[in-house]
């Protein structure tokens, strides 16, 4: 992905067929979020009514986060703690056992065996999982509690970490560790003084990635968390009741809750970019 | 005293012999280069007494020092890579001065010896650079200069001019011999190139195959090689060799060729007659002579300025014949050849062993 790599010029048809897939392409992905934007500013009979025209209102927004039936914000902190512990432990862990199994001379079937579970177990629904989960949990009295979540949301993370630090680790030449350790460093500090710096685009790609995960993950919250431990996609699913669906709130929690990966994405695109590319071209 | 035995040293990679019994002694503020062809072994033996790969048999001692359970960190060595191993986050007094951090020294004296050793190198305006604002030469000066900033008992090279132009590396050639020549402390040197090794060896060792071929100065090397291989590797353009038996002919000797070439040899080959052998000769010991016994034509001349080399074509045999500048030979003039016959050299055809002409 080198920005050296030339694209041959569309010329004619081809350009117009060429742009016209991007259009749909592109109306695909921002069609739907646009509605829910338009949504989130109108009132709820402007939604019910389908109208087009429409004067723009605050006033889902004020509901969602200030209204006293409202309990968002204490949602959006429940997502934060849970998104946020979960990523840094997700980190630790990952980063250490990418480490291991890329530096040390573990036996073949080790790391084959390590490797493949985590792809296998990467490939299973969560929705399998989350049955187990929720009759472990309540016999634990993890059920309903944010630390119970935060450990699936590691759980699920761990083998995309895994894979994603190895790449970067493999990318670190062994001879810069080696000269570490001559230079005086036992392994343990070739890894925090010379691995680990080189390795933070690693970090930050699979910290978004991982964040982002646990942070719109709805089946396993939805089964494991109740009122008080609800996380924002919960939340938003809530807005939609037996005999009453909240068309207008529910858009305005949407659009404050893609805030946050927004933000991340845009800060951390090259990094998650390069990460997932990772030697695909030499 | 930092001097480094080797003794026994066998190295195996999933049965892999890599190292065949390595015995070597290097002298206290010697330069030892170990040069030899790709996979001989050569980077091998450097790791391992650097404490990289552990050997599978035999001892190493440093400064009298048995090293082998030894980390890296603690065997008092410095190494320079190949690919210079620079650390990438650091900045050029960052890399240098990275071994006295981990040391826990002040600051003071850390700034003091990486400037010390940036003056030495020419390094003091590039400090602030990171590597990868360094051209390859620069790169090559940081990686020895975080070599030096440790004062080790023995620095160890591994090819470390082999990425840089060749202008540039005959440049540091120069420079890294004349700062062992200040430094004055052991240092093992590993390169493909025999002209590196020719001009900073105190002493080489050349390996073939896992195994020491020949250790010597380089001029016992080139006057005296000890076997086939080492006579073919060490001088450039390369020793003409030639196969054939051992003959009388009349009252003196000569080997027939097996392309049927006669080439003279000494009297003192008289103890080979019947011998199936390799003849060497180097180039400058071969030249034009109206009586030469060999017989040949002219192929190509390489003009170097202050020399000429004329190729010879002697029954299937091309030879390597040194001239002139001014020499006045073409390509496909018939040209007759003698070799000095003390300077001719006979190895045995099936050990690869020298065969005494003394």
């Amino acid at each position: 992905m080198s920005a050296g790599t030339s694209a041959l010029p569309l010329v004619g048809r081809d350009r117009i067929i060429g742009y016209g897939l991007m259009v749909v392409a592109v109306l695909c992905v921002v069609g739907p979020f646009a509605w829910i934007l338009m949504s989130s500013f109108k009132h709820q009979i402007a939604i019910l009514t389908g109208a087009w025209s429409f004067t723009p209102t605050w006033s889902n927004y004020a509901e969602v986060l200030f209204g006293r039936r409202s309990d968002f914000v204490g949602n959006v902190r429940n997502s934060a703690v849970v998104a946020s512990v979960s990523t840094v432990l997700v980190l630790v862990v990952g980063t250490l056992a990418a480490y291991s199994l890329h530096r040390f001379r573990w036996a073949r079937w080790v790391t084959t065996g390590f490797l493949g579970w985590t792809l296998i177990f990467h490939m299973i629904p969560a929705l399998t999982l989350v049955g187990p989960w929720y009759i472990a949990f309540r016999e634990l009295g993890w059920y309903d509690t944010l630390g119970g979540l935060i450990l699936t949301h590691v759980t699920m993370n761990l083998p995309m970490t895994v894979w994603l630090m190895m790449a970067f680790f493999s990318e670190i030449p062994p001879e810069i560790e080696e000269a570490a350790r001559v230079d005086g460093c036992s392994p343990l500090e070739a890894f925090r003084y010379v691995a680990l710096p080189l390795a933070v685009p690693g970090l930050i790609a699979a910290g978004i990635l991982a964040f982002i995960f646990s942070w719109n993950e709805f089946s396993i919250a939805l089964n494991l968390t109740a009122r008080d431990t609800a996380t924002v996609p919960v939340a938003i699913a809530r807005f939609a009741q037996q005999y009453e669906v909240q068309h207008s709130q529910m858009a305005a929690a949407a659009v404050i809750s893609t805030i946050p990966a927004l933000l991340l994405m845009a800060l951390g695109q090259r990094f998650i970019v390069r990460g997932l590319t990772l030697g695909s071209v030499k | 005293m930092a001097t480094v035995d080797i003794e026994g040293v066998r190295k195996l990679f999933d049965q892999v012999t890599v190292l065949d019994g390595i015995d070597l002694a290097i002298a206290d503020r010697e330069f030892v280069v170990l040069v030899g062809e790709s996979g001989c072994g050569k980077s091998t033996l450097l790791r391992v007494i650097a404490g990289l790969d552990h050997a599978t048999a035999g001892e190493i001692r440093i400064g009298g020092r048995r090293v082998n359970e030894l980390e890296p960190r603690d065997r008092d060595i410095a190494m320079v890579f190949q690919s210079y191993a620079l650390y990438p986050h650091m900045t050029a007094a960052g890399n240098m001065g990275f071994n006295l951090e981990l040391r826990q020294r002040g600051r003071d004296e850390i700034r003091a010896k990486v400037g010390a050793a940036a003056g030495v190198l020419n390094l003091d305006k590039l400090l602030a650079r990171f590597p990868r604002q360094l051209s390859g030469g620069q790169r090559q000066r940081v990686a020895m200069g975080r070599a030096i900033v440790r004062q080790p008992q023995v620095f160890l090279f591994d090819e470390p001019l082999s990425n840089l132009d060749a202008k540039l590396r005959v440049q540091m050639r120069t420079e890294i011999r004349t700062l062992h020549q200040r430094l004055a402390a052991t240092s093992i040197y590993v390169t493909h190139d025999q002209v590196e090794a020719m001009t900073m060896a105190d002493r080489i060792v050349v390996l073939n195959a896992g195994r020491i071929e020949q250790v010597g100065t380089p001029l016992e090397l080139y006057d005296q090689p000890a076997t086939r291989f080492v006579a073919g590797f060490i001088g450039s353009p390369a020793m003409n060799l030639a196969d054939g038996t051992v003959v009388r002919v009349a009252d003196a000797m000569a080997l027939h060729t097996d392309g049927g070439a006669r080439w003279p040899l000494p009297a003192a080959a008289q103890p080979f007659v019947g011998a199936r052998a390799t003849l060497g000769v180097r180039p400058e010991a071969l030249g034009f002579d109206e009586d030469g016994a060999l017989e040949g034509r002219v192929t190509v001349i390489e003009r170097l300025g202050p020399l000429s080399y004329v190729f010879v074509d002697t029954g299937g045999v091309r030879v390597c014949c040194q001239a002139d500048r001014h020499d006045a030979h073409r390509p496909g003039d018939a040209v007759r050849l003698s070799p000095v016959p003390s300077m001719v050299h006979l190895f045995d055809h099936a050990t690869g062993h020298r065969m005494s002409l003394d």
